[in-house]
């Protein structure tokens, strides 16, 4: 075992003097097994620090803003106004076809209201990525969005001026809302 | 991190009139602040609360002509002890089990890349709690970006055993990790 091995991690880290970063790295140079070590250090450190990430994703995902509640609310009493609306016109079909209100505009696939990426582990490890959609995409269900004036929600002064929330609205076959995600 | 990914929680505090280098501070160390919290085991909320109160005992530390040496230590070391405060959540890191939560992490990648991904996770995250607490404390503040002896400052251990204990803690993971 080399002794410079005791160093690696430090000298990963830049806490070694600059005479001992030297040696540390003359001696990888003609060293394998130290270059391998220090790739594998470097690597669970990597890691490391990319789990870190993902725990604080993860808890922050977990938690619910307090406003979500009355958005809720508001959005499931628009979805109410619109799934009456909406079935007096439109025969029970397997896919229900939304009419579009005032304030709704239907989106044409699932995917177009999603989230902006998030940088996240596999970006990482970049592979091509494969597209998978189907090109004849069939809709199973609907989608639909209600934009709502922060200023309905909140007091006066609260949020800025101009500033809506957008609810999106999944509606099952069976014309029941089948989930509501809310965004800003 | 991306910006995306912390919560965007207005700061309760007001800073003083005067004081952009406490902005200026809150802005670069808020982010690493509160992943260190959450990672040592406080929910989110809970580290937000402490990443401002030790803003606010910045600013009165400031205020009082306190020493302005290093004050991302100082910081460290303020959140550190109020995390350490709050005996329940501090005792709780790294326990909680996120291969549910983490199903987001690989949303676009193949599935081979997925359970890849989660198996490399979850042998991490097995080896993470056969550390000893110096040793996952000491990793958090490293991958926070603290210097071995900023690190002995926060957690109160001279500089040399810093080092030691980085040296131990990453050499386990690696062996567990199979890297």
């Amino acid at each position: 075992m080399c002794d410079v091995q005791a160093k690696l991690i430090a000298w990963l880290d830049r806490e070694l003097s600059s005479d001992e970063a030297a040696g540390v790295e003359r001696h990888i140079e003609g060293c394998k097994e130290c270059r391998s070590r220090l790739a594998a250090y470097e690597q669970v450190s990597n890691t490391f620090d990319v789990y870190c990430d993902a725990v604080v994703t993860a808890k922050t995902r977990r938690r619910v803003p307090r406003w979500v509640p009355v958005l809720a609310s508001a959005a499931v009493a628009a979805a109410v106004m619109f799934l009456a609306f909406a079935q007096r016109r439109v025969e029970p079909p397997p896919v229900l076809i939304p009419t579009v209100a005032a304030t709704s505009v239907p989106v044409p696939t699932p995917h177009a209201a999603e989230p902006a990426p998030r940088k996240t582990i596999h970006r990482r490890h970049a592979v091509p990525a494969v597209q998978e959609r189907a090109v004849k995409w069939q809709p199973t269900e609907t989608a639909v969005q209600i934009a709502i004036p922060a200023e309905a929600m909140f007091p006066p002064g609260a949020m800025p001026k101009g500033m809506n929330f957008i609810a999106e609205l999944s509606i099952a076959p069976d014309g029941s809302v089948k989930q509501v995600r809310l965004r800003q | 991190m991306s910006d995306d990914s912390v919560p965007l929680a207005l700061p309760l505090f007001r800073l003083a009139a005067g004081s952009s280098e406490v902005t200026t501070l809150y802005r670069e160390l808020r982010k690493p602040l509160l992943r260190y919290l959450v990672c040592l085991g406080l929910t989110s909320d809970e580290a937000q609360d402490v990443v401002q109160d030790a803003f606010l005992s910045l600013q009165r530390h400031l205020a009082s002509d306190g020493t302005q040496e290093n004050i991302r230590g100082w910081l460290f070391r303020v959140a550190h002890n109020q995390a350490r405060n709050r005996q329940t959540s501090y005792h709780r890191r790294f326990s909680e089990p996120l291969d549910g939560e983490m199903d987001f992490l690989a949303d676009d990648a193949t599935p081979e890349q997925r359970v890849l991904e989660k198996e490399k996770f979850r042998r991490l995250a097995t080896a993470i709690r056969l550390l000893t607490e110096s040793e996952r404390e000491c990793l958090l503040l490293r991958a926070g970006g603290l210097r071995y002896r900023e690190i002995g400052e926060v957690l109160g251990i001279a500089t040399s055993t810093v080092g030691d204990t980085v040296e131990r803690a990453i050499k386990k993971l690696a062996e567990k990790c199979n890297v």
